[in-house]
């Protein structure tokens, strides 16, 4: 045994043990355990195996930068890959695995990899792998992704739920150690509505491991007094286990909460993971400093050990990293540690110090080497000595643990994630946040204050500024006394010279010094490039432990400054946080809200199959006497419209009322075709054009009074021209007096079309609905039987005798289902919009399939209803463009197959008889195609060049996709009832 | 032959007709108010913001520059729009919308812990007081927000969207046991 639980101390629970499981063993911890220091309690020293060399590799932090101790959580669909140990909170029946190694993570046939070494540096995939070209994708690529990596992705269903939250405050304090306590305590007390949050599932930050006393009182203590006062001011919002990982525009910052990831059985109605979005008018980044690695001969065994971690894990959690420790420094965190060490009655095997001149002193008894340093580490599996030089001779030091300082990097990752790059510090020989602004202020240890009492001034004086700065005043404060401070000074040291192994840059990767000089002599010595070609720095930890470490290799090869180099691009997310995070309650059906237009419920009691239509969910078809596909119904529900009548839901087009004496005016410049003169009581079709001459959109629109009109817009652009003309009524005319809002949703609207139409709608209606009437085109408010108040329009998309009734949407299913009653005798059918598409389809009218963007009203036929005698409207300016009225553009016709057996299929293109297909022969493509059950064979609409010329000439409709060509006739493309006497019957 | 048209409500069949088990934090759902979009005419948004104002039981709900949705738990739509009408005569349009709006009153002491959930607008008493309201986002779906209590929020949603919002409401509540039921009022 080696690293073990010491008999006393730390702040977990010794009354509430753990059971739990790591690769099948059975464990135990205790509660206020991470995984990562239940494992070491058990001296599971060996927990994963490196990227690429598949190294045996054990816990080096005690925290989020852990590069080495992932591993997967869970089972089956529950599994959480790559979760760091040192953070995994533990609980009872915690079932984790070790990653990338197989059979099992003692013996793992991977590990060749290592012997391999010499042919695997940097860059070598891409030099290897590059012939064949083809094999990369198919061969290479898959059998280098097997061997390396990381932990596997499950393909199940996510099983967990999670959500996402909004929150505001006045000031968020990011890190609860001691300048975010001090923040918090200042800001709180003053009256500010304060965040705090911290990644730990436990408040108080580095004080939990701290030994010093702090007024008087040990630090965990002086950090749960000031966390109960913090509780009890009811404008301050304690949020552990909530990581903050992005910094966005307009200060809002994006932060994960693990609600549930430390319960064995999670409650259904609580998510397991938040994800927060907090606006925060100011924001307070106090999350300290992260203890660099020295890079050294050897340093990834297991075994080796940030010094700081060996410290959290003594102090707070009660366990020894091993028995005997060995501690190279290069500053005083390591003397710091050895006595802490020393107190938990573990030995120390040297402290091998970088530095000829030290100030330190070590813990009695203790042997230090100065202007030493370790080459190379013993043991395989676990490390069993240092080598240690100095002056030209080696000894090895036999030790169960090796502890490492490098000095510390502030941990500023937010503070540079909105673009602006960290700035080298030559005095603290690390990288700072760069000033950006009084919306993120940094602190403590963040902004290089490496003392308590300076982390402990800094918090509360940053706070009181901006307490002061949002107008509210702060009470005075003394500053907490700090007894027996110690000094972090360090001297920077890049690369430990002699190394006789593999001295490594990046854990996680397997960068290692060579790698970093490989980059440098082959061209890539930009931090960017050496990240990309070393993989320096990549995957679940960003380089939090190996980033300053190769930009200060980079700079010393190159014999220039660090500020010369630079860092990477720091961006969210600071750490991993899982995509179902991200997605919340937002899946499945959730992924985007349902419309359910008022008629849904008689849909459905018709037998409907809907479709998706944008947000709305349509009746496609109504299945009726066993019919088996949608052709079946589709053509049925249009020849009973053709010979009798049927009823379809519109109420999902889209219905604007405008109002006011202008509104006339800005309907004739939205549209292309006139509306001044639109009598009351009268619908007219109307075309909208984009600025660029294309047609927008279409509808009918009617004048109520004349001051008030009702248009209608297609379902799918209902939104876009509501905005449309918004724009325009604010941003173009403001001068014109015209209101309008929306009232799509206030009406249930049905179609009744066919030729018995009128018999139906008679017998609902009071008022007089006969041609004389009521002919084409008319509309206006009538009175349904039982004295409901409707809207009614003659308006036919069919072609057929046709009206649209509009009543108000709770009334809908009631009257839907009076005019099925009523329709009865007349042999009356509910028909979808694949009816509606086929009828549409026979009439020659314009859908979105045909308004695709690039057609102009003369393309689609509708030349002449563009008025030249306007002086203004939308799209008028750019139609008279030369390419927007050549002869040779492509118009609307209408296809027929030459054998009446043949499909079209819309996309297919149009080809002249023998021509190649090639886009130079491109004749034009069809837009809409559909077998007609009135004429029994296929038809379909197309965009020809020069087509309305072509009426009769056999083309090719050439399709590709389908492996189909047909030979089709051109036509008119109004297939039934060409003279509109239906209309007008 | 005279006929009777029965209104139906979106969340019908979704809600049970009795009034179930009230938890702290309940949804009601009032199965008629009536409701119109008031817009004002060039230049007299504020004598319609004093006309509505001095409407009495009328509630008045922001919109939009000019716009309100004005709602009424006593007036049947056609009354109300008649009595807008007349008060507004000269200086707004008036156009009755009580079937194309769905309205949800949320309340109970987590309110605000719900509405975060889907809104993103900040709902402490300091920056959203009683009788504030706007058009916000929830989830996905465009909402009409108003504050009618310390802890009560109104949301006028759009028909169509009732059910998906019944649903998010739903989920969002979930953590703190909210019921929901038609109104007991009306």
């Amino acid at each position: 045994m080696t690293a073990y639980r010491l008999a006393s101390g730390g702040l977990v629970d010794r009354n509430a043990p753990l059971d739990f499981r790591f690769d099948g063993r059975n464990l135990a911890g205790f509660s206020g355990d991470t995984l990562a220091s239940a494992l070491l309690a058990s001296d599971q020293l060996l927990v994963g195996r490196s990227f690429k060399y598949h190294r045996p590799r054990g816990i080096v932090t005690a925290g989020p930068s852990e590069p080495n101790a992932l591993v997967t959580i869970g089972k089956g669909a529950n599994s959480d890959p790559n979760t760091k140990a040192t953070v995994a909170e533990l609980y009872s029946g915690l079932d984790a695995r070790s990653q990338n190694r197989f059979p099992s993570l003692k013996y793992d046939v991977g590990a060749v990899n290592g012997l391999l070494s010499p042919f695997l540096g940097a860059g070598f995939y891409y030099k290897t792998f590059m012939w064949p070209a083809a094999f990369w994708e198919k061969v290479y690529e898959p059998i280098i992704r097997k061997a390396a990596g990381l932990g596997r992705a499950v393909l199940e269903r996510d099983p967990q739920s999670y959500e996402k939250c909004w929150a505001h405050c006045d000031l968020l304090v990011v890190g609860s150690g001691p300048a975010g306590l001090m923040a918090a305590l200042t800001a709180g007390r003053a009256g500010l509505r304060v965040i705090l949050a911290d990644e730990d599932f436990r408040l108080g930050g580095s004080l939990l491991g701290e030994t010093v006393r702090i007024d008087g009182v040990y630090a965990p203590d002086f950090a749960e007094t000031a966390l109960s006062e913090l509780r009890s001011l009811p404008n301050v919002t304690m949020m552990p286990r909530t990581t903050v990982f992005g910094w966005y525009d307009d200060n809002v910052f994006g932060a994960v909460e693990r609600v549930q990831k430390h319960v064995a059985l999670p409650q259904a109605k609580l998510p397991v993971e938040r994800l927060w979005r907090i606006v925060a008018k100011r924001a307070l980044l106090a999350s300290g400093a992260e203890e660099r690695p020295l890079v050294f001969g050897g340093n990834d065994k297991p075994g080796v050990m940030m010094v700081g971690a060996m410290r959290t894990y003594a102090n707070r959690f009660g366990v020894a990293a091993g028995k005997s420790v060995a501690i190279f420094t290069n500053g005083s965190a390591g003397y710091r540690t050895a006595a802490d060490l020393v107190a938990h009655g573990v030995d120390i095997a040297a402290i091998i110090d970088s530095r000829a001149d030290v100030s330190e002193v070590a813990p009695d008894g203790v042997r230090v080497i100065r202007s030493a340093s370790v080459i190379d580490t013993k043991g395989r599996q676990r490390v069993s000595g240092a080598v240690v030089e100095r002056s030209g001779f080696e000894q090895t030091i036999a030790c169960d643990a090796i502890g490492m300082s490098g000095g510390w990097n502030p941990v500023i990752h937010l503070a540079c994630q909105r673009g602006a790059k960290a700035v080298w510090s030559e005095d603290l020989k690390t990288f700072l946040a760069p000033d950006v602004g009084n919306g993120l202020v940094v602190a403590g240890a963040a902004a290089g204050r490496y003392s308590l009492a300076g982390c402990l001034q800094d918090g509360a004086d940053k706070a009181a500024m901006i307490v002061a700065d949002l107008g509210f005043s702060a009470s005075a404060h003394t500053a907490p006394v700090v007894d027996g401070e110690i000094d972090p000074s360090f001297t920077a040291l890049w690369y430990s010279p002699g190394a006789k192994a593999k001295a490594f840059v990046d854990f996680q990767n397997d960068v290692h010094v060579k790698d970093i000089g490989l980059a440098l002599r082959e061209g890539f010595g930009h931090v960017e490039h050496a990240k990309r070609y070393t993989t320096n720095g990549m995957a679940t930890d960003q380089g939090k432990l190996s980033g300053i470490n190769a930009t200060g290799l980079l700079a010393a090869m190159q014999g220039i400054s660090p500020a010369d180099v630079g860092t990477t691009t720091f961006r969210p997310f600071y750490t991993p946080v899982a995509f179902g995070a991200m997605a919340g309650t937002s899946r499945d059906e959730h992924a985007a809200p349902v419309r359910k237009s008022p008629l849904h419920g008689w849909a459905q009691r018709n037998g409907a199959v809907f479709v998706d239509s944008g947000l709305w969910y349509r009746p496609a078809y109504f299945t009726q006497h066993g019919e088996k596909t949608w052709r079946e119904s589709a053509d049925r529900e249009v020849l009973n419209i053709r010979e009798n009548v049927g009823l379809c839901d519109v109420s999902t087009l889209g219905k604007i009322e405008i109002f006011g004496p202008d509104a006339a005016e800005f309907l004739n410049r939205l549209y292309c075709n006139p509306f001044l003169k639109l009598p009351v009581g009268k619908a007219r079709y109307g075309l909208m054009l984009r600025e660029d001459g294309m047609v927008y959109d279409d509808g009918t629109t009617s004048r109520l009074s004349p001051e008030h009109f009702v248009m209608t817009t297609t379902t799918a652009l209902a939104v876009g021209v509501m905005s449309h003309m918004e724009y325009c009524a604010q941003v173009h005319w403001p001068d014109l007096k015209v209101r309008f809002c929306s009232s799509t949703d206030q009406w249930a609207q049905m179609a009744i079309a066919g030729p018995k139409a009128r018999l139906v709608m008679q017998a609902l209606v009071e008022d007089d609905v006969s041609d004389a009437a009521f002919p084409f085109l008319a509309a206006g408010i009538v009175t349904l039987k039982g004295g409901v108040k409707a809207r009614l329009f003659r308006i036919s998309f069919s072609g057929e005798l046709a009206y649209e009734l509009a009543v108000p949407a709770g009334l809908g299913d009631a009257v839907a289902d009076a005019i099925m009653e009523e329709g009865r005798a007349h042999g009356i059918c509910a028909y979808g919009v694949e009816a509606l598409n086929v009828l549409r389809i026979e009439k020659g009218h314009v859908t979105h399939a045909e308004f695709d963007g690039r057609v102009t009203p003369d393309d689609a036929g509708f030349g002449r209803m563009v008025s030249a005698q306007k002086p203004d409207f939308i799209g008028k300016r750019l139609s008279t463009r030369y390419g927007l009225t050549a002869a040779d553009r492509m118009q609307m016709v209408g296809l027929k197959p030459v054998e009446a057996d043949q499909h079209i299929r819309a996309g297919a293109h149009l080809l002249r008889e023998g021509a190649k297909p090639s886009t130079l022969n491109d004749q034009g493509y069809v837009s809409s195609a559909c077998f007609s059950p009135t004429l029994g064979h296929a038809i379909a609409l197309a965009f020809l060049k020069s087509g309305r010329e072509r009426y009769g000439e056999r083309i090719v409709v050439w399709d590709k996709l389908a492996g189909a060509e047909v030979v089709a006739e051109v036509c008119n493309p109004v297939f039934v009832d060409p003279g509109n006497a239906k209309l007008n019957s | 032959m005279t006929r009777t048209y029965i209104s139906h409500h979106p969340l019908d069949g979704l809600l049970p007709l009795e009034p179930g088990i009230r938890a702290v934090d309940h949804l009601d759902v009032p199965r008629a108010v009536a409701i119109a979009s008031v817009m004002a005419m060039e230049g007299e948004e504020a004598s319609v913001t004093a006309g509505l104002a001095a409407s009495g039981d009328i509630s008045v709900r922001f919109a939009g520059p000019g716009e309100w949705l004005a709602l009424s738990r006593s007036e049947t739509p056609d009354s109300l729009e008649r009595a807008l009408s007349l008060l507004l005569a000269e200086t707004a349009y008036v156009f009755e919308q009580s079937d194309g709006r769905v309205v949800f009153r949320l309340s109970g002491p987590n309110v605000r812990r719900i509405l975060a959930k889907g809104i993103a607008t900040d709902l402490h008493p300091g920056s959203f007081e009683i009788g504030t309201s706007s058009n916000v986002l929830c989830g996905h779906i465009g909402v009409n927000l108003a504050r009618t209590g310390e802890n009560e929020f109104e949301l006028i949603a759009m028909r169509s969207f009732a059910v998906a919002l019944f649903d998010d409401l739903r989920v969002m509540g979930r953590e703190f046991d909210l019921s929901a039921g038609f109104s007991t009022l009306g």
